[in-house]
């Protein structure tokens, strides 16, 4: 890439510090996001996603968990600024979109109060101006009537407007980044289509980059230009969407991926990666996957993977480079 | 379908009564309101037979799951299970008889278990209640095999629902289903609530729980995908009414009614085949007010005046029924 990326991560690191000892629930992640990039990150519960989007604003505060590592934004290294360098990027460079709209809003406050609130607090504009531009973004996230509707309350929104809304916030100070949290887990499916459409075209639009956090790999499939595949805290698999999706090289992504029911294709028996994720008091030694992995060797048992090159990809998994073990897969 | 259907569903309706305290309704002039959750609806599901309702929030899937098991009383229509009706007076000792035979599977493992509970306690106690064991040791041996048969431990019976994940409850909520011995399994959104993974191990467990004990599924979801590679025939929900049925294998193939061909335009193209889709546009009207005619006329492409005035029937097309004005007009 020519460009100089949006968000640049590099061995990002979550701790939670416990009577019990220390638990990594983010292990040494790094990742690139281009402008006008859209990158999935997808996983099951507990995989670390929503941390790691948590972590890259700065919302971890201590004594709660600790983030380390380094995380810029337009090559400006933001990880370590002070809360109150902080604020003015939050929801003005990085605008944030999460699961449940309803709780993103403030219930007591008439949506466009909220919008032009926001507004306000990034950018220079009197009242007025903002009043314009809060209508302007609500037509544009798809709202209609937006003159009159501006004045409604949260609940005077069906769930999939509230979304619509949200969207309009994280967009009103024109971000660099977005950070989209599960943003249509809470919708019906038509519903998810929508505002899934509407989410790319507008930071199409802007060249805006989105870090797109979800457990679903259809909207991922639907949405991001590359993917990152999360396991216990790692990430296990990162490439263009298609390459991920088509023919991943990862046995967790390759599990994953088979274990989705399919619209096309005959219903056959359902790929099934036996046990479960492991809990972060219990993450084995060498590749945390390897208990559950049909083609483990003894490296995976005692070496952690690095990320290696394959194809366009890159994957954690000893299988890619150990020669004697590919022999036997 | 040759031998009789084990479940008959006819035109059963729910009307829920939403309206305000009687003394608001006095003071602010207010109506009663009404909330048509189900409207007319009807199937059959034929034995060692999964059908399937799909459909999005607010289509009165689950409406239909609490009355078809009796936990409902359905405001018209009746339903029938092995020719015995589920809600008239005339038959409740025959009724106590079926009620060994019917089981339901909830949508929240967490919830429908008992917290206070152990597990093994739990799946005993529909062995208990039924009389199918009476003595201790034997409860408990039942207990263990049906452990077993989920894919847990019958050591993991001392525990409490706590100690579990997501998809072990939900595998005990199916050994506690199984332990009656039924015949018809009601599962309301049994995968919704876990992770694709563990999704894949309960709905492959039901398949297989399916064929060995010649179980019949009624199966509700709002996941398409999900529904196709469980059912063989599937009812395709919108606003309380069934808009169109039809064998599973059809139903994907070409869709007839304009929402169902909605519906699967919107699920996200996993398999990166690039097919044309149309946006989806609108809502799930109110349910309270919905619209005249045809419910789903604000929404559809194909809708001409008909739809506006006149609720569409289900007519019948071979195996597949559909209620469309457009469709019965040959306007697709």
């Amino acid at each position: 890439m020519i460009r100089q990326p949006v968000l640049s991560v590099r061995n990002l690191r979550v701790e939670f510090p416990t009577r019990r000892g220390t638990l990594v629930a983010v292990d040494d992640i790094s990742f690139d996001i281009a402008p006008g990039e859209v990158l999935g990150v997808v996983g099951e519960s507990g995989a670390g996603k929503s941390l790691t989007g948590a972590a890259i604003i700065g919302l971890l505060e201590p004594p709660g968990p600790i983030s380390r590592g380094i995380v810029e934004l337009k090559v400006r290294r933001i990880d370590n600024l002070p809360p109150s360098q902080m604020r003015p990027i939050r929801g003005k460079r990085i605008g944030m979109v999460f699961q449940d709209p309803l709780t993103s809003l403030n219930p007591l406050y008439r949506v466009g109060e909220q919008l032009i609130e926001t507004i306000r607090t990034h950018l220079e504009l009197s009242e007025r101006e903002a009043r314009a531009r809060a209508i302007a973004l609500l037509k544009e996230v798809g709202i209609q009537g937006a003159e009159r509707r501006i004045d409604g309350y949260p609940h005077e929104f069906s769930g999939g407007m509230r979304q619509r809304v949200v969207l309009a916030l994280a967009l009103c100070a024109e971000p660099e980044l977005i950070i989209a949290d599960e943003p249509t887990t809470a919708l019906d499916v038509s519903i998810q289509a929508q505002i899934i459409q509407l989410l790319k075209k507008l930071c199409r639009e802007r060249d805006t980059a989105v870090l797109l956090i979800t457990h679903d790999m259809g909207v991922i499939a639907e949405t991001a230009d590359r993917v990152a595949v999360m396991y216990a805290g790692r990430i296990a698999e990162i490439g263009p969407v298609r390459d991920v999706v088509k023919d991943p090289h990862h046995p967790y992504t390759k599990g994953l991926m088979g274990s989705i029911p399919a619209l096309e294709g005959a219903a056959n028996r359902l790929v099934q990666i036996p046990g479960s994720m492991p809990r972060l008091t219990a993450i084995p030694p060498g590749c945390a996957f390897n208990p559950r992995c049909p083609h483990v060797f003894d490296r995976c048992r005692v070496e952690r993977p690095e990320l290696f090159p394959i194809e366009r990809s890159h994957a954690a998994c000893w299988l890619l480079v150990d020669d004697t073990a590919k022999a036997t897969a | 379908m040759s031998a009789a259907p084990l479940v008959e569903a006819e035109n059963l309706s729910r009307i829920f009564d939403v309206s305000k305290p009687w003394l608001n309704r006095v003071i602010e002039r207010d109506e009663k309101r009404f909330l048509k959750a189900v409207q007319n609806v009807s199937f059959a599901i034929a034995r060692k037979e999964t059908f399937a309702l799909v459909g999005e929030s607010g289509s009165g899937k689950s409406t239909v799951a609490k009355m078809v098991v009796g936990l409902l009383p359905p405001t018209g229509g009746a339903v029938s299970i092995d020719n015995v009706d589920m809600w008239s007076t005339a038959d409740t000792n025959e009724r106590q008889k079926l009620r060994r035979r019917i089981q339901m599977i909830f949508q929240d493992p967490y919830a429908s278990l008992n917290p206070q509970w152990r597990v093994k306690h739990i799946i005993a106690d529909p062995i208990k209640a039924f009389g199918l064991a009476t003595d201790g040791a034997e409860v408990e041996h039942r207990v263990g095999e049906l452990l077993r048969l989920v894919g847990l431990d019958p050591a993991d019976g001392h525990k409490y629902p706590h100690e579990f994940s997501g998809g072990q409850r939900q595998r005990i909520c199916i050994a506690r289903a199984l332990s009656s011995n039924p015949e018809f399994l009601v599962c309301d959104e049994p995968t919704s609530a876990l992770d694709v993974s563990v999704q894949a191990q309960i709905l492959n467990l039901m398949r297989d729980l399916q064929d060995r004990f010649d179980l019949t599924y009624l199966f509700i979801s709002h996941n398409l995908a999900v529904v196709r590679h469980m059912a063989a025939r599937i009812g395709v929900m919108y606003l309380g009414r069934i808009v169109e049925i039809a064998p599973t294998e059809e139903l994907f193939r070409a869709p007839q009614h304009p929402y169902t061909r909605m519906l699967l335009d919107a699920v996200p193209d996993l398999a990166m085949t690039g097919r044309a889709r149309k946006m989806v546009e609108g809502e799930i009207p109110n349910p309270i007010s919905p619209p005249p005619g045809c419910a789903f006329h604000p929404r559809c492409p194909l809708a001409f005046e008909p739809c506006t005035v006149k609720i569409p029937p289900l007519v019948a097309h071979g195996e597949r029924e559909v209620a469309c004005h457009a469709v019965e007009a040959g306007r697709i």
